[in-house]
């Protein structure tokens, strides 16, 4: 059997071993990585392969037509067997996703990975935030429930704001003026083929520039490295199985339901977006549409930039650190706080 | 404290903040998913209703009812329908709370935005006066106390209020949930719509249409929107379906008299005439009703059995009349006697005496029997039809003709005398060849009226005649004589004597033969050796 494969594929196998075992087997793990707080940027790199998966089978039934979308997510979610395991498995693994992608952020923050030479780095992963967020929000949107029609409309509507460029963003993001059967399918292709592309993608390039730096290590730690393989590896195994034992209790215990069916004549009373947006959400409720949206723009490219304005607005490593913590610290509080009211007052 | 614990802290208790709070969020908002309730927003004076009404405990269900309402959904709160001015016949302080509301919220309320739907109510015979403007009195059968949860709880949906307005929207639409699955359930209909003079709901429940829906219709979403010319999203249609739901060519209307052409619970059943200026002809209702049938029927299915079911209302008026002949013969002859009040006549006996036998078969043959055989005939109900129908309308007029030998009659005696068959059938006759379903090969073999050899012409001069005088339309009537040319084929006659007819046929006579020697052998021959206690 050996031979039979080794006559097709005449590659030379010591090499190829040693190779994965200089990637892989042997990759040298500094020693903070043994604490567990400090290692959380695998957690979003196992939910997308379950994302991809579940994905997968739900396209399986889904249709993206106004007229069957909603249907169909009932069909999955009611008739087909497990369908509503799949779609928890799909729903929650977004949401922990999400969640799992800020805790990184946070770490990467607090320990200042993000510095010199790894201001690219930090870019990318805010950029993969970025992606996620939209593979979120269309992937809610292909629902079709009332909420999630209405979420889309306004959600889109913001994109009519964008100086220049907006209205048509809007068009060719609707496929029309208004969220219809074009939105739909526009959606599904971008839900399912250019976004995971995307994300794919920069997943590969993010972890490549991580391998080639090496991973940041804060200061402070004794210095040294051990294999990636067992104890690294299996660290991984114990948390995939951890997340897999978790979204699958979630997805029992509090499966997504389907709401009302979309009815694009029938504005509802309240329209809100998934609890991700909330903070932007209850912003833009708070001041002026345009003036919001531009904070909300300054602020975002403030974080994305944030590698190059660090040292601009601090020239003391001390004072840097400190105004790191008391930002990284203001911001998680000020984000919390705006989703809790947001959640409390619907 | 030294950076790196500071870092590892900072971490451990944001990722803990973050999970807990975020998964929370997330919980919660999956939660929301899981049911459909709409998000509700309770105005002022509403919270203020719904605070002292659960204080005092008064009819607090209906706030559970309300909020699950569209109105709560839409903002509509307590006052909107129940705003009152101080001169309102209704109006009304709150004892507790001293709030002026409106005891009654009218037609008149509802029509502040549903005006269209309380129009069309208001033109439909559902509001017509009739029981008032024909009443005969029957409380002085029934008095006046057991009208009131009698006849009126359902006649009042007729009711004219103090404002004008007419009628009452909560009949249909049960407060304050207005929900439009309970607006279309049978069962709301057959509230009313029930009992010995018009078992609608009976009928019904008898149909296919009816058993279609105890079958599946636990399954369909009964709140459906009807309005925006879509086909009918139900497999079988209930009640409200036919007589008001609209479909890709009718609009739904709250004007059940849209659609109906024939007027067959009254004491002669005729083409509708109501509101002919706005609501057309009875054959324009005719074609809505159609028009609703054919989103599952096929045309020719549809007009075949709308056709018999007219001439089953045109054969019960013939049936009526010899009712009335035998009842004005009786009370000329002085055999009866109409109730008399102050030197008046208080009864009418082809209407509403009550006191002599062939009056009460003469008011039960119209308002209880002569209905149902028609009303079964219109929806599908083959035993009102037959059994609590014809079958009893025949039994009356037996009854009521005997009476009249017991009485001294000569013509009834002569009339209970004469043993040939044809004496049940004292009235001209309506027929169809064949019937709706299909083509029947042995059925029509078996009518006695079928020997008559000029059975079928008598018939269609019958029916040319109601043709003739607008009570058939044209294209009833060509569909009629389309049957009559192809008599064999529909009677089915002509495919009486294939040999695939003819071996069925036989099989079954065979059986039937043995059938009949086993009850002759184990009942009617049977002898028991005990004595019956009756003898010595």
């Amino acid at each position: 059997m050996k031979i039979w494969i080794k006559e097709r594929f005449p590659i030379d196998y010591a090499k190829f071993i040693e190779i994965t075992e200089k990637i892989f087997i042997k990759e040298p793990i500094p020693l903070h990585m043994k604490k567990w707080v400090l290692a959380m940027g695998t957690t979003p790199f196992i939910l997308f392969p379950i994302q991809i998966l579940t994905g997968i089978l739900l396209a399986f039934y889904f249709i993206p037509s106004p007229e069957m979308a909603h249907e169909s997510v009932r069909y999955i979610t009611e008739e087909v067997r497990l369908g509503f395991w799949v779609r928890g498995f799909h729903h929650w693994g977004a949401n922990l996703m999400i969640i799992s992608i800020f805790l990184h952020m946070m770490r990467v923050f607090f320990t200042q990975s993000f510095r010199k030479p790894r201001e690219l780095n930090w870019i990318l992963g805010f950029t993969l935030l970025g992606l996620v967020m939209t593979i979120s929000f269309t992937g809610y949107s292909l629902t079709y429930s009332q909420v999630s029609y209405w979420a889309t409309t306004v959600g889109t509507n913001m994109m009519a704001e964008m100086p220049l460029i907006g209205n048509f963003l809007l068009e060719l993001l609707r496929g029309g003026p208004d969220v219809t059967a074009n939105t739909l399918t526009r959606f599904y292709t971008l839900h399912v083929w250019l976004l995971p592309l995307a994300i794919t993608l920069l997943i590969v390039l993010h972890i490549l520039i991580l391998r080639l730096h090496g991973v940041s290590e804060p200061e402070g730690f004794k210095k040294g490295y051990y294999a990636f393989y067992p104890s690294h590896f299996h660290k991984i195994i114990i948390v995939t199985l951890f997340l897999l034992s978790f979204i699958s209790l979630l997805s029992v215990a509090l499966p997504p339901g389907i709401g009302e069916p979309a009815d694009p004549l029938t504005t509802p009373l309240h329209i809100k977006p998934e609890w991700y947006f909330f903070p932007i959400f209850l912003f833009l409720k708070w001041v002026p549409l345009n003036i919001g949206l531009l904070i909300i723009g300054l602020a975002i490219m403030g974080i994305v930039f944030w590698p190059f304005l660090e040292p601009l607005l601090a020239k003391k490593e001390k004072h840097r650190t400190i105004l790191n913590f008391i930002i990284g610290a203001v911001t998680i509080i000020t984000l919390i706080t705006f989703t809790l009211i947001q959640t409390y007052t619907h | 404290m030294e950076q790196i614990k500071i870092q590892q802290w900072l971490i451990g208790i944001f990722s803990v903040l973050l999970i807990v709070t975020l998964m929370i969020v997330a919980t919660f908002e999956v939660k929301k998913t899981m049911k459909y309730a709409a998000e509700i927003d309770v105005d002022k004076s509403t919270a203020q209703c719904i605070n002292c009404h659960e204080i005092e405990h008064i009819a607090v269900t209906q706030i559970a009812a309300w909020e699950k309402s569209e109105h709560a959904v839409m903002g509509i709160g307590c006052l909107e329908c129940h705003s009152a001015e101080a001169d309102d016949f209704d109006a009304q302080r709150c004892p507790e709370s001293d709030v002026l509301i409106a005891r009654h919220p009218t037609p008149k309320d509802c029509a502040e935005c549903h005006e269209d739907q309380v129009n069309e109510f208001a033109n439909s015979k559902h509001a017509h006066q009739f029981w008032l403007l024909k009443n005969a009195d029957r409380s002085i059968l029934e008095m006046p106390i057991g009208t009131k949860h009698g006849c009126e709880q359902c006649h009042n949906i007729t009711t004219i209020w103090p404002d004008g307005s007419v009628g009452e929207c909560d009949v249909c639409h049960a407060k304050h949930s207005f929900s439009m699955e309970v607006a279309r359930q049978p069962e709301t209909c057959g509230e009313c719509h029930m009992g010995p003079d018009h078992p609608h709901i009976e009928i019904y429940n008898e149909s296919k249409h009816g058993n279609i829906f105890k079958a599946l219709g636990g399954d369909w979403d009964m709140g459906y929107n009807t309005t925006k010319n879509e086909p009918i999203p139900i497999e079988a249609p209930v009640c409200v379906t036919c007589h008001m739901d609209g479909n890709e060519k009718q609009p739904m209307t709250h004007n059940v008299s849209a659609r109906l052409a024939t007027e067959s619970q009254a004491t002669w059943s005729y083409r509708t005439v109501w509101d002919e200026e706005n609501l057309g002809s009875w054959e324009v209702k005719r074609d809505r009703m159609e028009s609703i049938c054919m989103s599952c029927h096929a045309p020719d299915f549809v007009e075949t059995y709308l056709l018999t079911a007219d001439l089953v209302n045109l054969q019960y008026n013939e049936m009526r009349r010899t009712f009335v002949y035998w009842t004005k013969k009786l009370t000329a002859a002085g055999i009866i006697d109409r109730l008399e009040a102050d030197g008046k006549f208080f009864s009418n006996p082809v209407l509403n005496g009550w006191d002599e036998v062939p009056e009460k078969m003469m008011y039960y043959s119209w308002h209880h029997e002569g209905r149902r055989f028609r009303h079964g005939a219109e929806m599908m109900g083959a035993d009102f039809t037959q059994w609590h129908g014809i079958w009893e309308l025949q039994h009356n007029l037996v009854e009521m003709i005997t009476w009249a030998a017991e009485h001294g009659d000569k013509e009834a005696h002569k009339w209970v005398n004469n043993n040939h068959p044809s004496k049940f059938v004292p009235f001209a006759l309506y027929d169809i060849p064949g019937n709706a379903w299909g083509i029947s090969t042995m059925v029509n073999t078996t009518p006695f009226v079928y020997s008559y050899e000029d059975y079928w012409d008598r018939v269609k001069s019958n029916v040319e005649t109601a043709y003739n005088n607008g009570v058939l339309s044209e294209d009833q009537w060509e569909l009629w004589m389309k049957r009559y040319e192809n008599l064999d084929h529909y009677l089915g006659v002509k495919y009486k004597d294939n040999p695939e007819v003819k071996e069925a046929w036989n099989m079954y006579k065979e059986r039937d033969a043995i059938d009949t020697k086993a009850f002759i052998k184990e009942a009617v021959n049977l002898k028991l050796p005990g004595k019956p206690f009756g003898a010595k």
